[in-house]
């Protein structure tokens, strides 16, 4: 506590989020983040890659809404992962869709998130690829070294593991609360908070 | 060798009463003696395996006051649904389709991946496509984006977008149609129609017939020859019936019992009365020998277009084809898999039949009516190595334990509920085992203060941090070591016998000591030399033998005031006076693996 460097690793946001300095993020103006997240360093957002067709023809009276990436509160992506919104042909034409990630939801280090959405309470662990517009639904564990498939959808308290990855198990009703990250979040930062042991 | 993380197991009372009801004396000594040691829980035991669970899988009866493990509980099927489109499906729908996806969720027959619709039409139009409700007319496949499998590849292609499963259905690997299994039933009966009318078999009847259809056939032809024999008379000619209820056993025994004529007639009614299916219309089916075709195939396409066992097991039963035989060898015969339904369930307890967890019914939530988890109920345990002050250094990988050498644990319990719990803890002094290591609890009986509200320590952060500190500065004697992060680099703190190492608003710290055992084979038989006559087993280190893992009892006690369970949920008994709760259970804390000199 005594070493505090003048400027910190991480820059805090008015909402809580510690982004790295380090971490790359493309296109900010299209990432939405929720609060208290964190962001380490080495991660990358393509946040450039929004959608270039807008939504619908029918609903075209609201604004144009392009965010690319939307992340929830208490969110932890860890060092070296990627967020890659994906791409398809829609109504003909190649767009990308957007990633939405809903809150409590743990990156490992060096894995590529390409899904579509993300539900809430859902642990990725380290080098997972998960495809292309994948649904991964609330309470989820995805094991290290896991290749999810595009398209694929995770339905909730599953345990995923596998190339290509495949539910191998059930979360158990006493393991919800470990995939609360609230605590996480205070272990880093400029100030870091030792873990409650 | 893999690092080990630290791990508790505890053991489920369901699995084995007879070591239990001992340990569950209240009045067993707090630590266990040496003459103890064969009545202690021995995690190795090939049984062991069975009741040990990680505490989140383990739930809580609060009627019964007891630990319920995913082994004793009851199941019921609250919801089933696919667990692809997350659909739920009826009850009904399973008992009529069965219990796979009926909509368009397939896997991908070579890798498991999710199969998705995709067309082929040379030029998507625009128009067409800009109303995705109405069915696309056109050439639709199934792709597996994973591997790049498609339904092309068993010459199957769809006219319709929607409805995968129905179309399937008709359509044989080859783009032959083919009957489903209404059609066939459909088909039965027409055929059984006309066999009426026209008193003759029919003419296709020699063909291959489906599974079901074979099945019927043979189901009716042996039926039919049961009551041909039953009505021909007694004798031991209805071996095939040994139904006691059955009119035909009574007639055989009677015809036991009364003796007479007996050969002549079991002989005479052997004849004839039970033959076996000759032709399809009764149901035989001559296996189809003539494999030169998958010969000539295998030789052409090679390895690569033959299939796995996990392949072949993971192909959905096909009861409209002929019976295969476990004959599919070849990519070109899988088909699809429609995926299978999953469900959520509810759990009663095995004693009381109370409901211990019940998940909402509606898929797409994932809250709970009831969930009675047993972390919340007993104290979790978590294993942390202790860096002694003074120690060599203190970022020495914890991973391998040095044989003979002392270790320390930082155990920490944390109590969940309302009130303040009193643990008393007894190990072993020697781990069982081959190789028993030495074990102490530094401090087996303490209190851990009540879980008061999350929001007290969140509001009152810097307090608690502060009162962490003084406690741990009373419990220890020496105040003014400022660092209270537990990692035990202040100068002052020694583990002492009997007193709690560290102390917070719902949590104690103990210190466990262990002299892990040396896993040398040539020190084990020596020592068992000299322990004289002992047949010790002096084979080689079998698997996961290095771990030392310290079984452990616990016991905890707390007080309660009238309906004072933490959980609402089951109905609250009026009980004005503060009652005396016990539980106690075996549990085993893995500590990390031994390693080899």
């Amino acid at each position: 506590m005594s070493r505090r460097p003048p400027k910190g690793e991480y820059i805090e946001t008015d909402t809580g989020n510690k982004v790295a300095r380090k971490a790359t993020l493309v296109g900010t103006q299209n990432i939405m983040l929720g609060g208290k997240t964190v962001i380490q360093p080495e991660v990358m957002i393509r946040g450039d890659l929004a959608r270039s067709v807008p939504p619908t023809s029918s609903s075209g009276g609201a604004p144009a809404n392009n965010t690319a990436v939307a992340i929830g509160r208490y969110c932890f992506l860890s060092r070296g992962c990627v967020l890659r919104p994906a791409g398809r042909l829609y109504k003909g034409v190649f767009t990308y869709m957007p990633l939405r990630m809903n809150d409590h939801v743990f990156v490992g280090p060096g894995s590529v998130i390409q899904a579509a959405s993300i539900g809430s309470h859902v642990h990725i662990g380290a080098r997972v690829v998960v495809g292309e517009l994948a649904i991964i639904k609330d309470y989820v564990r995805i094991l290290d070294d896991s290749i999810v498939p595009p398209n694929m959808v995770i339905p909730s308290f599953s345990i995923v593991a596998g190339q290509p990855a495949r539910v191998i198990g059930e979360v158990p009703e006493g393991g919800h609360e470990a995939f609360e990250l609230r605590d996480l979040y205070k272990t880093v930062g400029n100030n870091p908070q030792p873990a409650p042991s | 060798m893999a690092p080990l993380t630290p791990y508790t197991y505890i053991q489920c009372p369901c699995s084995d009463v007879s070591p239990l009801s001992r340990s569950n004396d209240p009045n067993s000594p707090s630590t266990a003696g040496a003459d103890d040691e064969e009545r202690t829980f021995d995690p190795r035991a090939p049984r062991s395996n069975f009741s040990l669970y990680p505490l989140e899988y383990l739930l809580y009866c609060e009627d019964c006051h007891q630990i319920r493990c995913p082994r004793c509980v009851a199941e019921e099927i609250v919801t089933y649904y696919c667990p692809n489109c997350l659909f739920e499906v009826p009850s009904s729908n399973i008992k009529s389709e069965g219990n796979r996806c009926t909509r368009s969720c397939f896997q991908c027959p070579i890798c498991i991946g999710p199969l998705s619709v995709a067309s082929i039409d040379s030029q998507p139009d625009p128009n067409l496509l800009a109303a995705p409700d109405q069915a696309q007319s056109g050439t639709n496949i199934l792709i597996c984006s994973y591997c790049n499998w498609s339904s092309t590849e068993i010459g199957i292609t769809f006219s319709k977008s929607n409805g995968i499963h129905a179309q399937l259905a008709k359509i044989r690997n080859g783009g032959a149609p083919r009957l489903t299994a209404k059609e066939h039933k459909e088909k039965r009966k027409e055929e059984a129609a006309q066999s009426r009318l026209a008193g003759a078999s029919s003419p296709e009847s020699e063909q291959n017939l489906d599974v079901e259809t074979q099945f019927a056939n043979l189901k009716s032809f042996y039926q039919g020859q049961l009551a041909e024999s039953s009505s021909g008379g007694n004798g031991l000619s209805s071996l095939g019936d040994l139904g006691f209820a059955s009119p035909n056993s009574l007639s055989r025994i009677m015809s036991i019992y009364t003796g007479g004529s007996l050969h002549d007639k079991r002989s005479r009614s052997r004849v004839g009365t039970m033959r076996e299916a000759l032709d399809s219309d009764e149901g035989l089916q001559l296996a189809d020998l003539d494999e030169s075709a998958a010969i000539s195939k295998l030789q052409s396409e090679g390895y690569e277009a033959t299939i796995s066992t996990d392949q072949l097991t993971e192909q959905p039963p096909r009861l409209e084809d002929a019976h295969l035989h476990g004959r599919t060898r070849f990519t070109s015969e899988l088909r699809p898999i429609p995926y299978l339904l999953r469900t959520k369930r509810s759990k009663r307890c095995p004693v009381c039949r109370h409901i211990i967890s019940k998940p909402e019914a509606k898929v797409a939530t994932t809250r709970f009516r009831i969930r009675l988890v047993a972390g919340s109920y007993i104290p979790t345990i978590t294993i942390r190595p202790l860096n002694v002050p003074g120690g060599a250094s203190p970022t020495s990988p914890p991973d391998a334990l040095v044989p003979l050498q002392p270790a320390q644990f930082l155990l920490t319990f944390r109590n969940p509920i309302f009130e303040t719990v009193k643990v008393t803890l007894a190990t072993p002094s020697k781990t069982p085992g081959r190789f028993p290591s030495k074990v102490t609890v530094l401090c087996p009986q303490f209190e851990i203060d009540a879980n008061t509200d999350v929001w007290d320590e969140a509001l009152n952060k810097d307090d608690t941090d502060k009162d962490r500190r003084r406690r741990r500065g009373d419990e220890n004697n020496n105040g003014g070591n400022g660092n209270g992060n537990g990692n035990g680099n202040g100068n002052g703190n020694q583990p002492e016998a009997g007193k709690i190492w560290e102390r917070g608003r719902n949590w104690v710290s103990i210190v466990v000591e262990v002299v892990p055992a040396s896993l040398r084979l040539d020190l084990l038989a020596s020592t068992a030399n000299l322990a004289g006559g002992e047949g010790i087993d002096a084979g080689p280190l079998r698997e996961d033998e290095d771990i030392l893992e310290i079984p452990m009892f616990v016991r905890v006690e707390w007080e309660v005031e009238g309906g004072g369970d933490e959980v609402g949920s089951a109905p609250g008994k009026d009980k004005e006076a503060t009652e005396k709760r016990e539980l106690a259970y075996w549990s085993v804390i893995g500590l990390g693996r031994v390693g080899q000199s």
